[in-house]
């Protein structure tokens, strides 16, 4: 096992408990976007999230729920026409919904970083690794060239870049997967920011490398008290990565617990399909996900429960009433009238 | 008797404006019964698809023989050709991109068919019953590809594969490109499948608890070498190349309990296959890597009858490694926890 495996274990819970105040808070968040000749379409819902200083938190959903919509508000960075209908994001005490444009451009990079998928795309392909990594500390922390040089060099280390003098030239063709998206965590890394968002950051890359960066991402988080946000597609990613586990689904947190218990005692019916579509166990199957594709493209309930029309469990509250996020056990919250109980 | 036998199979790709080539398949030998699954597992750049598009005769191997049902497979005698057409399948990764968006799901299915010459009324009848073991509505055929979800597209790339009848079908990532939630299904349809018609199955996939539970046997690839083969069950539970060590202690499944904990750690990435390591393909990255790693290629041992390896150290590697299947263990784990909520299993008279 060694150092490296307990380090993926993860924080024990009753260390992050001790952290009070919360280095994010989103208190009831609505984010909407319009529609061509519909009605607006509210692409986040009543999200309310803490994150405590280095906490790895996992956000669980699949295509189209919200989870780069979630990251983007927090970033401030949601398209052009869409709005924050409502709630508030707080980032170490600041309001994030006060700032200005220029207020905000210096926080983003130097406080909060983002990764996200297709390393490759994020960077610019006319310019070196040296001079991406460069340009975020020229801004942000006004170094001048000598210290530039001397910090992307630590920082190519930092992400186990191997041969990091050569790398500095090097353009971003010239990497692997891999090792662009070590690059892109420089980038991310540059100016030690407090919070990271990670974008289904690893989702492009092979099983043995996505380990590798992993690793990496934890140890740095771990060692530098960064606290991470990680979205991702891939359920099975957060049960060995992250401390807590949310899942949102149809723009609304469903289900939010420590990993172990989320794991061990999943009480939202969507959370138990997410699981039940990784077992090749077909009796488990037919029932959590019942005919799934055919009720998957009713879309959500209006008025009741976002999840109504495709749970198997549904009854005729839930069709009528919006359930809330309640806390069922200590620090485990789930929106639904008819948890799981075992 | 093996309906396909591959042996030796070398292919390389030249580079324009250059001596180098890309050594993509390095010498692959397995063999294929019927209605059975092999799966082809490795990374991106191990070869697995290359492999796929020899067997089906699309590219001709630069060495090495394919040969099915004594057929000698590549050049004139491929896919395309009037004595095989429809023997030989394909089913690729991405279901949007592999169908055509202006034709109906009707006509996309019957395609094939078409190229086989069969009358109308026949036609009629064999694309609604492809489709219907497909898992595809009637309602949906007269739809087009893009008003359906990407797991019902990949149901019409599998009904259309199916339509002809095949003996072999080359699967090349059906699941990779859709979401968790659609791929278990997807996986259960073409085991359904397999069972009714009895069709052989090469499997192309990184995505390793779908293999442990498709295939009934597994070949590990690294750098266009089969590193490991064997029985899935087996080879899921105790791998004896540190490569697929790597491999399986790298997957991620829904349970924090549940990981293969190995002392065998991987370093680095895979090599470009343009610049292949002189002797082991792993050794730059293996850390049980000895110097006569590094000088001669090891050469493929055999550990029980139909398991086999190529590595110096494999004993060891085997010793060291716990053996369990975690796949195996991760479903009994699902079955406890997922089955909790679910209404008591209704109770069936005893069959005597």
């Amino acid at each position: 096992m060694g150092a490296t495996a307990a380090v993926m274990r993860g924080t024990p819970a009753h260390e992050l408990e001790r952290a009070a105040t919360p280095l994010l808070s989103i208190e009831d968040l609505w984010v909407a976007i319009p529609r061509y000749k519909l009605e607006s379409q509210q692409v986040l819902r009543r999200i309310d999230l803490e994150m405590a200083p280095g906490e790895v938190l996992g956000l669980v959903g699949e295509s189209g729920s919200g989870k780069t919509m979630l990251a983007r508000s927090i970033m401030r960075l949601i398209p052009a026409s869409g709005w924050i209908e409502r709630g508030r994001i707080r980032f170490g005490g600041q309001d994030l919904a006060a700032l200005n444009e220029e207020e905000l451009r210096k926080l983003r990079g130097r406080d909060i970083a983002m990764i996200i998928s297709n390393p490759r795309g994020e960077l610019d392909p006319l310019q070196t690794v040296g001079q991406q990594i460069g340009n975020i500390l020229r801004y942000h922390m006004r170094m001048d060239r000598t210290a530039i040089r001397a910090r992307v060099l630590d920082l190519l280390r930092q992400v186990s870049i191997p041969d990091p003098e050569r790398r500095l030239n090097a353009y971003p063709h010239e990497l692997s997967g891999g090792m662009a998206q070590r690059v892109v965590m420089a980038i991310a890394l540059a100016c030690s920011p407090k919070f990271i968002i990670s974008d289904d950051a690893t989702s492009g890359l092979d099983v043995t490398v996505q380990a590798q960066v992993l690793e990496l991402m934890r140890k740095l988080v771990v060692e530098r008290g960064t606290s991470l946000l990680f979205i991702t597609r891939d359920i099975g990613i957060t049960a060995h990565f992250c401390d807590r586990v949310a899942v949102i689904y149809a723009g609304e947190i469903v289900e939010l617990a420590a990993r172990d218990e989320f794991f061990e005692n999943p009480q939202h019916p969507y959370t138990l399909l997410l699981l039940a579509a990784f077992s090749h166990n077909e009796r488990l199957r037919r029932y959590w996900l019942g005919e799934d594709e055919t009720r998957k493209e009713m879309g959500p309930s209006p008025t009741g429960c976002p999840f109504a029309n495709r749970c198997v469990r549904v009854q005729p509250r839930c069709r009528s009433e919006h359930p809330s996020l309640r806390e069922l056990a200590s620090r485990h919250f789930v929106r639904c009238h008819f948890p799981v109980e075992r | 008797m093996p309906i396909l036998s591959v042996s030796d199979l070398v292919q390389q790709f030249p580079i324009a404006g250059s001596k180098a080539v890309v050594r993509a398949v390095n010498g692959v030998s397995f063999e294929l019964e019927q209605g059975e699954t092999l799966a082809l597992v490795g990374e991106s750049g191990s070869g697995k698809t290359t492999i796929g598009r020899c067997v089906l005769g699309l590219i001709r191997p630069t060495a090495g023989a394919i040969v099915y049902r004594g057929h000698e497979m590549g050049g004139r005698r491929s896919v395309r050709s009037a004595e095989l057409r429809g023997k030989l399948q394909l089913v690729f990764q991405e279901p949007a991109e592999s169908l055509n968006p202006r034709l109906r799901l009707f006509e996309l299915i019957d395609e094939p068919l078409r190229a086989l010459q069969v009358n109308r009324a026949e036609r009629e009848r064999r694309v609604r019953a492809a489709a219907r073991r497909g898992g595809l509505a009637e309602s949906l055929l007269e739809l087009y590809p893009a008003e359906i979800s990407m797991g019902l597209q990949q149901r019409v790339g599998i009904a259309r594969a199916m339509i002809s009848e095949p003996e072999i079908v080359v699967l090349d990532e059906p699941t990779s490109a859709l979401d968790p939630t659609a791929r278990a299904e997807i996986i259960d349809l073409l085991i359904q499948i397999q069972r009714d018609l009895g069709t052989a199955y090469v499997f192309i996939s990184h995505d390793l608890s779908a293999v442990r539970h498709i295939s009934h046997r597994v070949a590990v690839l690294y750098l266009g070498m089969i590193v490991e083969q064997g029985p899935s069950a087996t080879l899921f539970a105790q791998p004896s190349h540190p490569y697929s060590v790597g491999l399986l202690s790298s997957v991620l499944l829904p349970n924090p309990k549940l990981k293969r904990e190995t002392q065998i750690r991987l370093e680095g990435e895979i090599p470009s296959p343009i610049d292949l390591p002189k002797a082991c393909y792993l050794a730059g990255r293996c850390p049980l890597v000895q110097a006569r790693c590094r000088e001669r290629m090891p050469a493929v041992e055999s550990v029980e009858p139909g398991h086999m390896v190529r590595c110096y150290r494999h004993r060891e590697v085997a010793r060291q490694e716990q053996a369990v299947d975690y796949f195996a263990r991760f479903q009994e784990e699902a079955e406890r926890i997922l089955g909790a909520g679910m209404p008591p299993r209704e109770k069936r008279p005893a069959i005597q």
